[in-house]
């Protein structure tokens, strides 16, 4: 009853040695990594319930390049979120580089690599306009990027006039088709490439530069950071222009895919993209936004599905599934991080509760006149 | 009706007990019907704990409260208004009021009877002297207006006048003439049979309000007497601890440098017009009251808030467009007075927070961090600054303030910085760490930095300075050094009581 955690006291000099056994606990704990084993849990069930299509290579491959987009748009949602900025207009974004690198090729004639380079170009234009407002007006990035997002989509329908754009650029449908053969019909495609890269140079940039260090700082806390030195606007608006760039490759790459102008298919990333990175943020680096995080958790969420899909569930079974999982996973980081703080206090306050009560037992034997009549 | 004698509030022997701190130390107090009784003392006295006990919001370690006037028939209420007044802005003094009361789905979706709820609060309010419109925002209204809606809002329900009221530093953001409106309104409520406790670190205000002083010093009551039997001198005496004539003065045994920073005529929000020039190893003290500006200077020196200058130098060389990363490429540091909001990110580890300023020496080839090294570099300032538990890799919000301002302090010192800016150094902070931030700041001068320290701690101030700027109104009011600087002046010069200013201050107020 009266056991508590004990918070162990360094009080010799020497250096607190990390136990190698406590330290891979902490790291393959549930808490830690939960989104893995509820990957090896699905990859359990539906290996079991559907084998043959499940586990087989071409799905694989396929899951692999087809969520490639998705993770592009959750790492251009997580750039700026780092630094406390909201970017709601990813979806849009998206959506318009879709457009424009299409329209570049068709109506403007435009080799397709110099219509790519536009785009992103515009991207990063983008991301300007949205950290300006942010960070100038200082309006909220809710709001800024909710008003950027319905300026995108006017600015979406108005280059498209609410067709598809077709007829693009000789090779441009390689782009997102094309890639590294690995024997077979199989290959690495180069979204998947262009992902992992991207990735890559987050998590760089993210875990192990300076930069990257600033950014957490800004995003944890603005005034604490300014005041240490970092330039809080400048990052803000820094990471809406690598999110814009990166959300604009995303729209290049989907728009190759389709190999069409298409104005449906950016919006809807913004659900899933904000959805992987929120669960992201639970694995991984308790509670901080993380790259590798956000782009398991995209593959776990497309696993998921992939796998119901396979058991013949329909449409609505991707938004439900999604939506549990981010709850599921958010709450119980949640409580686990909070279950044992509770557990403690609840001890410590029934311990007291009993010792006030003997306190005031003892003190009536003492002195019946001063006890306390409750 | 109760026996009148009793007294309305009895406290006996509260203790109240924070880690590392004795904040109320068997503190006894009466409060009569019909009396006004101010508690009066230095920040850290006490003053507050008490108010926060008798709310509810401290338990308290030891001690009693009784109501001794209280009968089944006539309970004594005790209601209080805190400094913050907690009126919501945006509503009008009807709402404030809480006057409309709507109870069920009927009442609360049928139109309000506005006419008579208007009439309702010009009654209550009125009882304090001049009605004034209750329809706009209380924001809308002044200081002293909102006060009374804040007493109103007190005072409607209590059934019988008997009652305590508790005012907890209601003048603090008051004119003066405002403060008589309020002081009429106080009287007349005690008039009433009410029994009033006051709340200040005004000496003046209290001498003119009070029937009887209770003076808290360091957690212990001192004193508890009529106001007759104290005078203005008495009081201060009381309230520093210091007999006058034998007090500690300030320090002289260090020597200075070139001028380091030198500023004339900064001007900003609350500063007007404002001169300070520090040498290398010199350490300058600003003292004053909330308000007065003392807040805003090193945050306007940093660059953190938006200030003017004539002239801003920094080792010689003019510095006009100041912003905190540039003061910091340019050798300053602002230990700022919230630790967990501006002086740190709560949720770094120790040593992430210890190297954020400035990340170069850490940076290897690659861009990286070096964390090695960098791991290092925080174990060597954590045992420099004596920071408890020596564990870098621990999360900053889980230390103890006393720690966490090491860590704060630990930032800061590691790239020996040529200014700087303290405010509130010690603030939430036990004495054993206290002690080592005063001999880390000693130790800041003597390695030639020019230190600024902002408090509101005159003891504090009279450890560390050389030289004590007291600011009043956003201007230098004095500047004290050696003999002349004492806790005593400190406190008579930052309230404007001192010798040749008395008149003046009192008709300026």
């Amino acid at each position: 009853m009266k056991k508590t955690e004990s918070i162990p006291t360094v009080t010799e000099g020497t250096k607190s040695v990390p136990q190698p056994a406590s330290q891979w606990r902490r790291i393959l704990s549930f808490r830690n990594i939960s989104a893995l084993y509820i990957f090896i849990a699905i990859f359990a069930i539906f290996a079991i319930l559907t084998p043959k299509t499940f586990l087989s290579p071409g799905t694989w491959v396929l899951l692999l390049d087809e969520q490639t987009i998705t993770v592009l748009a959750a790492l251009a949602v997580l750039i700026p979120l780092n630094v406390a900025v909201f970017n709601l207009a990813i979806g849009a974004e998206v959506g318009f580089a879709v457009i424009l690198v299409a329209v570049l090729q068709v109506n403007v004639q435009l080799p397709w690599p110099l219509a790519v380079v536009l785009a992103l170009a515009c991207g990063a234009l983008i991301g300007t306009i949205s950290g300006l407002i942010i960070t100038r007006l200082k309006i909220d990035s809710f709001i800024a990027t909710l008003g950027m997002s319905s300026l995108l989509t006017a600015g979406l329908v108005l280059l498209s006039g609410q067709r598809q754009v077709l007829g693009l650029g000789e090779g441009f449908r390689d782009f997102a088709t094309g890639g590294i053969p690995l024997g077979g019909t199989f290959k690495i495609t180069w979204p998947v490439i262009i992902m992992l890269a991207v990735a890559f140079v987050l998590w760089y940039v993210m875990e192990k530069t300076p930069l990257g260090r600033r950014m957490y700082a800004a995003g944890f806390n603005p005034d604490g950071a300014r005041l240490s030195g970092v330039n809080v606007s400048r990052l803000q608006i820094g990471s809406l222009v690598a999110g814009g760039m990166v959300a604009a490759l995303a729209g290049t790459l989907l728009a190759s895919r389709i190999n069409a102008g298409d104005p449906t298919v950016g919006p809807n990333l913004l659900l899933p993209a904000l959805t992987a990175v929120f669960l992201g943020s639970t694995q991984f680096k308790g509670g901080r936004f993380n790259v590798w995080g956000t782009v398991v958790s995209v593959y776990v969420l497309a696993v998921g599905v992939k796998g119901l899909q396979l058991l013949g569930a329909t449409d609505w079974v991707e938004n439900a599934f999604n939506g549990l999982a981010l709850l599921g996973a958010v709450a119980l980081s949640r409580w686990e991080r909070t279950s044992k703080r509770t557990a403690a206090i609840k001890r410590a306050t029934t311990f007291g509760r009993k010792a006030r009560a003997e306190l005031a037992e003892q003190q009536a034997a003492d002195d019946p006149d001063r006890a306390p009549k409750a | 009706m109760a026996a009148s004698n009793e007294p309305l509030l009895r406290v006996t022997g509260m203790v109240k007990e924070f880690p590392g701190l004795r904040a109320l130390d068997d503190v006894s107090l009466e409060v009569g019907a019909g009396e006004i009784v101010a508690v009066v003392g230095h920040n850290g006295s006490g003053k507050s704990t008490l108010v926060k006990i008798l709310a509810g919001v401290y338990t308290k370690d030891a001690g009693e409260v009784e109501f001794p006037a209280s009968t089944p028939q006539e309970q004594t209420e005790l209601h209080i208004i805190h400094q913050d007044l907690g009126l919501a802005v945006q509503l009008n003094a009807i709402e404030n009021l809480g006057i409309p009361k709507y109870r069920g789905l009927r009442e609360s979706l049928s139109p309000s009877p506005v006419k008579r709820e208007k009439e309702k609060a010009r009654a209550l309010i009125s009882r304090f002297g001049e009605p004034f419109d209750v329809t706009v925002p209380v924001g809308t209204l002044s200081p002293a207006q909102r006060s009374i809606i804040a007493i109103a809002r007190a005072l409607d329900g209590w059934q019988h006048p008997r009652n305590i009221l508790i005012l907890d530093e209601p003048t603090e953001a008051l004119h003066a003439s405002e403060v008589r409106v309020l002081f009429e309104a106080v009287k007349k409520l005690a008039a009433e049979g009410a029994g009033i406790i006051f709340i200040s670190h005004r000496l003046d205000e209290v001498l003119e309000l009070a029937d009887r002083i209770v003076v808290l010093r360091d957690g212990k009551k001192v004193a508890d007497d009529a106001r007759s039997t104290i005078d203005h001198e008495r009081l201060v005496e009381l309230v520093t601890g210091v007999e006058a004539g034998e007090a500690e003065t300030g320090r002289t045994d260090r020597t200075h440098g070139e001028v380091v920073l030198d500023v004339a005529g900064l001007w900003g929000e609350v500063l007007d017009g404002i001169d300070l020039t520090i040498h290398a190893g010199e350490v300058v003290g600003v003292a004053g009251v909330l308000g007065s500006g003392r807040e805003a200077l090193p945050a306007m020196v940093f660059g953190e808030l938006l200030a003017a200058a004539d002239e801003f130098t920094l080792s010689g060389e003019p510095y006009e467009r100041r912003r905190p990363g540039e003061s910091i490429r340019r050798g300053m540091a602002f230990v700022p007075g919230d630790r967990a909001k501006y002086g740190s990110i709560r949720d770094f580890t120790a040593r992430e927070n210890m190297t954020l300023p400035s990340m170069q020496a850490v940076t290897n080839a690659a861009f990286s961090v070096n964390v090695r090294q960098e791991k290092a570099l925080a174990q060597e300032l954590i045992a420099k600054y004596d920071v408890k538990p020596a564990r870098p890799e621990q999360i900053f919000k889980q230390f103890s303030g006393g720690n966490q301002q090491k860590i704060v302090f630990a930032k800061w010192l590691r790239n020996k910085p040529q200014v700087l800016l303290l405010e509130e150094p010690t603030q939430g902070v036990d004495i054993g760490a206290k002690q080592a931030l005063y001999e880390a700041i000693d130790d800041a001068a003597a390695q030639g930095a020019a230190v600024l320290v902002c408090s509101s701690e005159a003891k504090e101030l009279v450890r560390l300075c050389d030289r004590v700027l007291v600011l009043r109104d956003g201007r230098v009011a004095a500047d004290l050094h050696g003999e002349d600087l004492t806790e005593t002046r400190l406190v008579l010069e930052g309230y404007g009581l001192a010798e040749g200013h008395h008149g003046e201050s009192e008709g300026e107020q």
